[in-house]
């Protein structure tokens, strides 16, 4: 098997739901581990260093939520939560213990491939210095000279307008918390709270949206974060 | 209580009595009863008797004016044999004489309730009965056929010393005004006394004598009568202005003034008496009239409770308590404000508990007690007790007062028993409508689970084996349909998982402040594939409304699914917020056929299914579930037609209940 492959390492107790993964990822050109338990999925993540990891949250023996952390501990690994629906609390957890994204069952191949694209880029960027001008689609980001345009068109946005879409232009395709938000942009000192970033959101919507309750660019994960949408295909 | 069997007259030995009286006639006892020392051993032993020989009994009192010289203690011990003859089993008749020969009363009523036997006490020679003749001489002049047992009563011995009776209180108002009747009456007799003559002064004085007995009982006329005698003596008595008596003559006037002062204050206590009794009666139905009126109003047995305790304090102007038994028939130890029972309390109302009788102060157990307990019996079980409590040094309670209580507490057992088994039945009632809903849930859950399911199962199997004239085709049909119904099945979970958690009370509002815009697209985005080209309107106002937005866009998903199911395709559906008054309003419209009328509410409860609509796959569980959202953020939805055609459906949410810290408006 050609070592170019990228290795997705997939810790799921459910055998049906991991022979899917196997057979998709397979198909799609990826090569593919297995583990079904906590301390099994601990070793192989640390033994084979896979390029990202599938992660439910479910364990048999063990929190998903755990094995996440210890292993953000020491590794940079993307991890991608697999988790059900209604866990918000869990996710937004998973989300800002390190995890690099979530994905809720069911899901369908094509969300699963994305989001599995998305963390192997943002995963080869961060080995590469950042770029002074980054370009999703039609909006155009110049850290240099703080300058942003949407089709062409310069967009003028406050600092802290800036820096919220810096965050998410940045992850682009990721997830990111209303927690880890606040963080990047108003950082400790600010006694920063969740309305905070929903106020900018608004405005930032307003610049760049032409409808925002149909938005194409900065999607809403209600209960966890947002996620500029990422021009993958 | 020591009490020997019959001394019988008759000559008859125990148990030969039923040979003896040689007839079929069932033996019947009677007892009469009184408030004569020893009258409970009379009936103590009456109820042995009777019972030695499975014989029923009763017991007489005859309710007339009490003697006129009764005490407290005597009516006190009256209210306690009356008690006890209830008690032993007795039938108790109660009725007032026609005329005053007590044996006559006792004949006849022996005639008239068939009784075989009769007991007396053995009355002590005293001056009464050598005056009057006892009852038993008058009974052996009777014609009846009666065996006749004379008991020897002894006082009892058993029964603790009754709280101190007080001695009629010297009224001192009474007492002057009848020393002043005795001056008018001086002064006047001086006025006339030339012109009229000794006897008219006496008659003066006799008025006085007479208006003292009626007006102001025992003492008073006794010290006007003593006064009226001295002054008349000593004022117009020759030789007048000393107390010397020449004329013997006088001293029959003033044992004639004595005398009818005497038999004048007879009489009119003799009436007081009658006119109490009838006070006391009349107040006892007045409140017993009150009771059943509050009683009447029916309710739970906690509303009960929340009327009887107030009604009876105020009656009564005594602290109540009804402690009620809980459903294995023990008295719960009480718990709430203003209730609290001390150690001795609690053994009170347990001894009530066992032996279903009155305890406490003014009885004979626990007579020290301030509180009195009355049991509150069930026709199956003991419904609890009702306490009342004394003001300690207040003295005895009278003992009319224990007559009315005892059927105020029956009377409220009856009412809380009452409520109880209603109780019962609506809570089996609700309990079957529970089981009811249960099984339509089921039946429909597992008719919409297993539909789609069948489809998958069926067009897996057809993929795995495909026919031999099977179209190129076919497989991307059958694997759209299973996508379909994979999803469809997805929703029902959900809304299954949903309706139970919201029905559960797990699930809380988590308000904050939403951007309204944010919580109507992501719902939209959910949906983007069902929506396909269906032109949707959205109009809202740039507001921060207080609201979970989680739960908010899962109730706006159900709104939006339920629109696209119930209208034309590429029909187009409106989304609309705006603000009225303290709420927000956001409402969901479709251009389809709209509501049969009347289904405005009833399309928000669970498993309903319109009736005029088209039939579609679905538990009936996404408008309840928006309902249930609704509510848990203090909200309200309401459906209906618009006259334009088409539903419309709004939830409308409270603008307030966050808290201040949460205020968008802030300086950036």
């Amino acid at each position: 098997m050609p070592p170019e492959q990228p290795l997705v390492l997939i810790v799921e107790d459910d055998s049906h739901l991991r022979q899917y993964l196997t057979t998709t990822l397979r198909s799609h050109g990826f090569d593919v581990a297995e583990a079904t338990t906590w301390e099994e999925g601990k070793r192989l993540a640390l033994g084979l260093t896979p390029d990202v990891m599938l992660l439910d949250l479910g364990l048999p023996d063990g929190d998903g939520l755990s094995l996440a952390r210890e292993l953000r501990a020491v590794s940079r690994i993307p991890i991608i939560v697999v988790s059900a629906r209604g866990r918000e609390e869990d996710k937004v957890l998973a989300l800002d213990m390190g995890a690099d994204d979530y994905i809720t069952k069911p899901f369908g191949s094509s969300e699963l491939l994305a989001r599995i694209r998305v963390a192997l880029r943002h995963a080869a960027d961060l080995s590469a210095p950042a770029p002074m001008v980054v370009e999703v689609g039609s909006l155009r980001m110049d850290f240099a000279s703080r300058e942003v345009s949407l089709e062409q068109k310069p967009v003028r946005l406050t600092r802290n307008e800036f820096d919220l879409l810096a965050v998410l232009i940045r992850h682009a395709g990721q997830v990111i918390t209303n927690g880890q938000l606040l963080q990047e942009v108003w950082g400790d000192s600010a006694k920063a709270h969740a309305t905070y970033v929903r106020v900018y959101m608004r405005s930032l919507r307003k610049k760049l949206e032409a409808d925002p309750t149909r938005p194409r660019l900065l999607l809403t994960e209600l209960g966890i974060g947002y996620r500029l949408k990422p021009d993958l295909d | 209580m020591p009490c020997r069997p019959s001394l019988d007259p008759s000559g008859t030995k125990p148990g030969e009595d039923d040979a003896a009286a040689g007839t079929v006639r069932k033996a019947r006892f009677m007892v009469p009863v009184d408030g004569r020392p020893g009258c409970s051993g009379l009936i103590r032993a009456t109820c042995r008797m009777a019972e030695a020989r499975g014989a029923a009994w009763i017991g007489v009192h005859l309710d007339g004016p009490r003697p006129l010289i009764s005490s407290r203690a005597e009516e006190r011990r009256l209210s306690d044999n009356l008690l006890l003859t209830e008690e032993l089993g007795a039938d108790l008749i109660r009725l007032s004489p026609r005329t005053r020969n007590e044996a006559r009363e006792l004949l006849t009523l022996a005639r008239t309730h068939q009784v075989t036997h009769l007991v007396l006490g053995r009355v002590e020679s005293n001056w009464r009965t050598r005056l009057a003749g006892s009852v038993l001489e008058d009974l052996s002049r009777g014609d009846l056929e009666l065996i006749i047992h004379v008991v020897p009563t002894q006082p009892s011995a058993a029964p603790p010393a009754p709280a101190p009776v007080r001695p009629e209180a010297l009224d001192l108002g009474n007492l002057g005004i009848a020393i002043g009747f005795v001056a008018l009456a001086t002064g006047v007799g001086f006025l006339v006394f030339h012109y009229l003559g000794l006897a008219d002064v006496i008659m003066l004085y006799m008025l006085c004598i007479t208006a003292a007995a009626t007006q102001f009982g025992r003492w008073p006329t006794l010290i006007a009568s003593v006064l009226s005698i001295l002054a008349l003596d000593f004022c117009f008595i020759e030789p007048r202005y000393t107390f010397v008596l020449t004329d013997i003559q006088h001293i029959g006037t003033f044992a004639m003034m004595l005398g009818v002062g005497w038999v004048i204050l007879g009489l009119a206590e003799r009436i007081r008496a009658q006119t109490r009794l009838a006070q006391n009666q009349e107040r006892h139905t007045r409140t017993l009239y009150r009771l059943g009126k509050v009683l009447a109003e029916g309710g739970s047995v906690a509303a009960i409770q929340q009327r009887v305790v107030p009604f009876l304090r105020q009656e009564l102007d005594l602290p109540v308590a009804l402690l009620l038994c809980d459903a294995k028939g023990r008295l719960p130890v009480p718990v709430g404000p203003g209730l609290r029972l001390e150690a001795e309390e609690l053994e009170v109302a347990r001894a009530v508990m066992e032996r279903g009788v009155p305890v406490g102060h003014g009885t004979e157990c626990f007579t020290q007690s301030p509180c009195l307990m009355l049991p509150m019996p069930g026709t199956e079980r003991p419904l609890g007790v009702l306490g009342l409590w004394f003001t300690p040094g207040a003295g005895a309670m009278p003992a009319s007062r224990l007559d009315l209580l005892i059927p105020l507490a029956s009377q409220i057992a009856l009412a809380l028993e009452r409520a109880s088994l209603a109780e019962d039945r609506t809570e089996a009632r609700i309990q079957a409508e529970h089981e009811q809903l249960r099984s339509t849930l089921l039946s429909s859950i597992s008719h919409d689970l297993r539909t789609p399911l069948g489809t998958i199962t069926g067009a897996t199997t057809t993929l795995l084996n495909p026919g031999p004239q099977s179209a190129p085709g076919d497989p991307k049909v059958l694997l759209g349909t299973i996508l379909q119904e994979s999803r469809r099945l997805l929703r029902m979970v959900n809304n299954l998982l949903d309706i139970t958690r919201l029905e559960s009370g797990l699930v809380q509002a988590k308000k904050e402040w939403a951007a309204i815009e944010e919580v109507v697209g992501s719902a939209l985005s959910h949906l983007e594939e069902q929506l396909g080209a269906r032109p949707v309107s959205v109009e809202l106002p740039e507001i921060w409304v207080p609201m979970d937005p989680v739960l908010m866009e899962q109730a706006l998903i159900n709104l939006l699914d339920n629109a696209i199911k119930f209208s034309p395709p590429g029909s187009a559906i409106e989304v609309r917020g705006w603000v009225e008054g303290d709420r927000f309003r956001l409402s969901v419209a479709d251009e389809g056929p709209g509501l049969p009328p009347g289904e405005e509410e009833l399309i928000f409860e669970k498993l309903y299914r319109g009736t005029g609509r088209p039939v579609t796959p679905g538990a009936g569980l996404g408008l309840a579930i928006c309902k249930g959202i609704a509510q848990a953020h203090g909200g309200t939805i309401t459906a209906r037609t618009r006259p334009q055609g088409g539903a419309q459906i709004v939830i409308a949410l409270p603008m307030d209940g966050i808290s201040p810290e949460l205020n968008p408006d802030f300086n950036p």
